[in-house]
């Protein structure tokens, strides 16, 4: 059943480009992509909670993405010179790229954990210079250098993590899953334990954003259509810092745990204050979007690092909100670049005045600002806890600096955007889809009703899985 | 010690090198002499072994030909301009030597075999990635980078052939495939194939 889930959105790519009147091959699509979005529902009880939780965040977003790349794109767009520049393909790689992120978190052991975030760089590197402009093959080209050095460092790891499972008598079949590590309580020998774990954070902490294997992230996510950064930022950034947790559980099994947690600190921190002062200094309202995805990422870290059950849970909800955070806010500037042609700050000003657009994405600037009532407001806050009760006092000072001035960076922006008058030669009015609003608006909604779990019944569920993540000392 | 010195004189041509076609033989050598150490280990299962030919195939066959074409049709493309002097990656080769020399002394890791092949390979292919300022070069450090990898879980996990070939031919096909198509398609903006005109997203 877990295979039939993983490959369920590539075949509906599939069967949906065997349609070739318009209208049936878009409600086609809308179909095949909905049934694909609810078959993890048929995981539960066969797959642990972690598994599950990220699989449901994975499904939602992509979906809402197909809906909204469906709502978005007219029929004559996606004709560039290259054959992935097709409308045909791009959807057939989103396909894809869902598949292989349903891959990264429904598998069992690191080996295919691994194999699914590489087949994310295959899928997402052609979505990234989609458009076949230079700066986009710019960005692709960086995604495909940086994340393949990553992909490779982390294998190594992996490697490295075989060879002491088998070298404490883990069955081979074994070998490589978190779960046989984890409960047999292998007595490996520290440094080589810490140089295995150490390498494959370094290596999925490339896929996650941080400071310093980040460089590729800000022009990927920039350069990429709008739902597909909404994936890049929103999902994929998720997935691996899904591995990093899962990483996190075998580290400290194998007596690892300081090694690791001081690491996640450094990158936390540090991911943090570069992302938080580079927003200071953006121009354009997408690579804004960019670089607060490497602070939300630091964020996460910054939570694992601090550990404890607070920490745990801070980090896991913190991932769960800006999921739906980010990925509304990528849609409102898809929104906002289909209103007004350009993602350039100085040219958008008086958005709130001039349609639809500019107000959505003043509530996804409000969200990942984590203003109250969104999500992202309740997460900082137990990120503040957690560090205080793990008396990390520096590293938590650090942490609300660097989350200050992205605040400051997210606030001028907003007033700069949303104000005003706007330029004299603005457009105004250009007819959004109803099926891309939607999409923005249900990601957005999500973001302020995910703030409530931790009142409801689903907060003690929530906080069980977060203590599976192991990463108490 | 035929095994060790010609890795390490295939990695000193990647590095100290600059013409495409010279890289080019020393990536070869390179990777058909990792790939010859490689072999006994992945004939044991059929699945690895397949695995095992594709990947070859790919990093000996389908890169050197697609590099080569791109060479022949462009002569911007002979060079892999590199971006320090000769002496200096002189040093930088001798470095790399010293420096997997010091891994294989490394608590935990003394005890596994050719590792300090290991690390000299994977050094070169990140010194491959910085050192060249030309795309192709790229595309060669990652897949001498991926060689290491590979390498190195047949010398530290021989009882996983299976994940190990999976991963390394899952590395060299999107290496090969997606590396060389985006070069294919920088060309119309980029035709010197310059590392140095990718910096216009900054900051």
């Amino acid at each position: 059943m877990i295979a039939l889930v993983v490959v369920a959105p590539l075949l509906a790519a599939l069967i949906t480009t065997l349609f070739h009147r318009l209208d049936v091959r878009r409600t086609t699509r809308l179909i095949v992509s909905a049934l694909a979005a609810l078959l993890p529902l048929t995981l539960i009880g066969s797959v642990d909670g972690l598994s599950l939780l990220f699989a449901g965040i994975v499904s939602v977003i992509s979906f809402l993405a197909t809906v909204f790349s469906t709502g978005m794109y007219s029929v004559d767009w996606g004709r560039g010179p290259a054959l992935w520049t097709r409308k045909s393909v791009y959807f057939l790689l989103l396909g894809a790229f869902w598949s292989a992120m349903l891959l990264v978190v429904l598998a069992t052991n690191f080996g295919l954990l691994w194999f699914g975030i590489a087949a994310t760089t295959f899928a997402t590197a052609f979505l990234v210079g989609f458009s076949g402009e230079a700066s986009a093959l710019e960005a692709a080209w960086k995604y495909l250098v940086l994340c393949s050095v990553g992909i490779g460092i982390a294998l190594l790891g992996i490697v490295l993590l075989g060879r002491i499972s088998f070298g404490e008598g883990v069955p081979q079949e074994l070998a490589l899953a978190w779960g046989a590590i984890a409960s047999r309580h292998v007595g490996a020998p520290v440094p080589l334990a810490s140089l295995a774990t150490a390498l494959m954070l370094i290596g999925f902490a490339t896929k996650a954003g941080l400071v310093p294997m980040h460089a590729w992230l800000p022009d990927a996510h920039s350069k990429a259509p709008a739902p597909i950064s909404g994936l890049l930022s929103g999902v994929l950034v998720s997935c691996s810092l899904y591995a990093i947790m899962r990483t996190s559980t075998v580290a400290v099994a194998l007596g690892a745990g300081d090694t690791f947690r001081q690491l996640l600190l450094a990158f936390g921190v540090a991911s943090i204050l570069v992302a938080g002062a580079l927003m200071l200094v953006q121009a354009d309202l997408k690579r804004l979007l960019a670089y607060s995805t490497v602070e939300h990422a630091g964020i996460v870290a910054l939570a694992l690092g601090f550990g404890g059950p607070l920490g745990q849970f801070a980090a896991l909800f913190h991932v769960v909100a800006h999921a739906f955070s980010k990925s509304a806010a990528f849609f409102a500037a898809g929104l906002v670049q289909s209103e007004n042609d350009t993602t350039t700050i100085a040219n958008l000003g008086g958005l709130w005045r001039r349609g639809l657009a500019g107000r959505f994405l003043l509530g996804a600037l409000a969200a990942i600002g984590g203003m109250p009532p969104f999500a992202l407001f309740v997460s900082e806050l137990l990120l503040v806890a957690a560090g205080v009760a793990a008396h990390q006092w520096i590293a938590l000072g650090l942490g609300v600096f660097g989350i200050v001035l992205a605040f400051a960076a997210l606030t001028r922006a907003t007033i700069a955007i949303e104000s005003g008058d706007g330029p004299s030669d603005a457009r105004s009015g250009a007819a959004l889809s109803r099926l891309s609003i939607g999409a923005a608006a249900a990601a957005l909604t999500c973001a302020v009703i995910v703030a409530a779990v931790p009142w409801t019944n689903a907060g003690s569920a929530f906080s069980a899985i977060a203590h599976g993540i192991g990463v108490a000392p | 010690m035929t095994f060790e010195l010609l890795v390490f004189v295939a990695g000193a041509f990647l590095i100290l090198d600059a013409r495409t076609s010279h890289v080019l033989v020393a990536y070869v050598v390179l990777v058909g002499t990792v790939g010859w150490f490689d072999s006994p280990a992945a004939q044991d299962a059929p699945f690895a072994f397949a695995l095992f030919a594709l990947s070859l195939f790919l990093k000996l066959i389908v890169t050197p030909a697609g590099i080569w074409l791109f060479a022949h049709r462009n002569a911007a493309a002979r060079s892999l301009r590199p971006g320090v002097s000769l002496p200096l990656r002189l040093i930088v080769v001798l470095a790399l030597g010293f420096g997997s020399q010091a891994v294989s002394n490394v608590p935990g890791l003394a005890q596994i075999p050719a590792i300090g092949v290991v690390a000299y390979i994977i050094l070169c292919g990140l010194a491959v990635l910085v050192i060249h300022h030309n795309l192709l070069a790229q595309v060669i450090g990652l897949l001498v980078l991926g060689t290491g990898v590979t390498l190195a879980g047949i010398v530290c996990a021989p009882e996983l052939p299976a994940v190990l070939e999976l991963g390394a031919t899952f590395d060299a096909l999107v290496v090969t495939f997606i590396g060389l198509m985006l070069v294919r398609a920088t060309l119309t903006h980029n035709p010197l194939l310059e590392v140095d005109s990718l910096r216009s997203l900054r900051g």
